[in-house]
């Protein structure tokens, strides 16, 4: 597996590298699945820090990527994307529609913790 | 000419300036050097050589005698240096090689007189006074005069050339001076202030084109990141004119600081304005707007979960007396 | 280094190409945007080649036009051509698998942007950038 997902309590985060292939985003999106299937997952964090470029094609797939874990039950959120990037993404017209975000992973965490706590709340 | 490790504030400037070694065989072409050229002015450079420190100290002279001249002296360093560079050049001028390196040099020299701000006029002519000087040594050489003076033209088209170098030096220099008042004048436009933890204010005054918009959005990026802001109040009640453009502008910066997590709440679009743009065909769903400043600002911090509460009684007495002048 | 030469044959020549525009990018003096603009154009027209044409190659150089300077993209391939430039540049964000998605979004990264295309021949994007 090229993309480590690390587990933390009940949230997975993926933190996707630079020079990732089809192939790895591909693996990524199906393993994510799997675990979350598999470990009741309630949470999991894409981290897109390490990403100095999101062209179309990447961003297709990172929105795959999400809605498939969102499909499987977890609540989903990226994080990570620098100003550039998310400047050039804008200029491109991709957009993350639909799609939780967050500043990086601390804030991710912080919000899948307080979007549960509300859920919490309303059972 | 060696490649040093570190490249010299000349090999710098010729980078910069977008000086090759192609550049500069147009350059002498511009001019018109040819081998015809390099021929007349090697039958002149034992002529020439001798007298370097005559000739150079006829260029300082003149110099001194000018008023706006007087900085460069006055320096003992710079001066020095000026001196030693100045001798160099007249040697390099009789070399018959006009390539990079030598351009390069001049360049030394150009930054040197652009450091202790002599002025171009007088620097041409003082350049001029030792051109003369160094004409009428050429001149006596040659028994025909149509050969001294064929041979004098050839090395005037080096001055030109060299002088089409120091122009073109100060011009980019000035200009970027212009392009960095121009950058503190974009900076200053566009503050992104920080008012509370995590929330940032955005006040947008002015005529919105392209250009500014896309450094309002960089600006704004970037301090999102700064300053982990969450809530971004994007104020536009001084926003000249409000068109479609300027709403997909604020729309653009909306979505790219949603990518980064952030929330942005616009304020001051008026009602009319608001209904014109719809009518536009703008799509103002995506856009959280507020229609005052005020009212933006509360919803902000509510969503940081901030109360701000007015206590009766604890507003200080704000009495406004002048003060005794003594 | 003012010119470069990037094939490109798989999907890493991607990432190659696109570092490659960044580092001339930055040593001319381009703001870190404008860096990221210029590599982001470069990896859609690569993900191009990789996806439709198969192989291709980009060249990259600097360019001057009366006192300015800028960057030159030129990405070549021998695929099947684009069967209707016109309709491909056109706006539309749509996720069709069709040749050339993501080529009007590059366009709006660059300052010029060329496209010529003939079916069975091949397809030539030309895209600058110029230092502001």
């Amino acid at each position: 597996m090229a993309v480590p997902i690390l587990k933390q309590g009940d949230v997975l985060i993926a933190s996707i590298q630079a020079a990732l292939s089809d192939r790895d985003l591909v693996d990524l999106r199906d393993e994510l699945a799997n675990r979350v299937g598999r470990l009741r997952s309630r949470g999991v964090v894409i981290d897109l820090t390490a990403l100095d470029v999101l062209d179309s094609f990447a961003t297709r797939m990172i929105r795959g990527i999400a809605y498939t874990a969102k499909l499987r039950g977890a609540d989903t959120v990226v994080v990570g994307i620098q100003p550039d990037v998310a400047f050039a993404m804008v200029q491109l017209g991709l957009a993350l529609e639909g799609i939780a975000t967050a500043l990086d992973l601390e804030e991710g965490l912080a919000l899948l913790q307080a979007r549960k706590a509300e859920r919490d709340v309303r059972k | 000419m060696p490649e040093l490790a570190t490249p010299t504030a000349a090999q710098t400037l010729a980078r910069e300036m977008g000086l090759t070694e192609a550049s500069v065989e147009r350059r002498r072409k511009i001019v018109g050097l040819g081998p015809q050229d390099f021929e007349r002015i090697a039958s002149i450079k034992d002529v020439v050589l001798p007298e370097i420190e005559q000739f150079s100290e006829v260029f300082f002279s003149y110099l001194s005698s000018l008023d706006e001249g007087r900085a460069l002296l006055s320096n003992r360093a710079l001066a020095e240096r000026a001196r030693q560079l100045k001798r160099e050049h007249l040697v390099a001028l009789v070399q018959s090689d006009y390539g990079l390196g030598y351009v390069v040099q001049r360049l030394e020299l150009a930054l040197l007189y652009s450091k202790a701000g002599l002025d171009l006029r007088v620097f041409l002519a003082a350049f001029y006074h030792l051109l003369k000087s160094v004409g009428v040594a050429v001149m006596r050489h040659f028994p025909s005069p149509l050969e001294g003076f064929e041979a004098f033209m050839s090395l005037e088209k080096v001055a030109f050339f060299d002088i089409g170098v120091i122009v073109d030096v100060i011009v980019f220099e000035r200009e970027r001076v212009i392009r960095q008042q121009q950058d503190s004048i974009r900076e200053l436009s566009t503050p992104v202030l920080q008012i509370r933890e995590r929330l940032l204010l955005l006040p947008i005054i002015g005529v919105i084109d392209t250009h500014r918009a896309r450094l309002i959005t960089e600006s704004l990026l970037r301090a999102i990141r700064a300053n982990r802001a969450k809530v971004v109040v994007m104020d536009i009640t001084g926003v000249a004119t409000i068109d479609s453009k300027v709403a997909n502008h604020v729309i653009q910066t909306v979505t790219a600081a949603k990518l980064m997590g952030a929330t942005v709440i616009v304020t001051g679009l008026s009602a009319e304005v608001a209904q014109s743009l719809v009518v536009l065909g703008i799509d103002l769903a995506k856009l959280n707007t507020v229609g005052d400043l005020q009212g933006g600002l509360e919803e902000a911090e509510l969503m940081l979960g901030y109360q701000v509460v007015r206590i009766d009684g604890r507003a200080r007495a704000l009495a406004n007396e002048g003060s005794k002048v003594e | 280094m003012s010119e470069s030469n990037v094939p490109i044959e798989r999907e890493s020549d991607i990432v190659i190409a696109r570092q490659q525009g960044r580092q001339l990018a930055a040593s001319l003096g381009f703001s870190s945007t404008d860096q990221t603009l210029l590599a982001t154009a470069i990896s859609e027209v690569a993900r191009n080649i990789v996806n439709y044409a198969g192989r291709g190659e980009i060249t990259l150089e600097t360019v001057t036009d009366g006192g300015r300077r800028g960057i030159q993209v030129v990405a070549r391939d021998q695929g099947p051509g684009i069967k209707d430039p016109e309709l491909a540049m056109r706006d539309g964000y749509s996720t069709g698998n069709s040749l050339g998605v993501g080529l009007p979004g590059a366009r709006r990264l660059v300052d010029e942007f060329d496209l010529v295309s003939s079916l069975g021949v091949g397809t030539t994007i030309t895209m600058k950038k110029w230092l502001r």
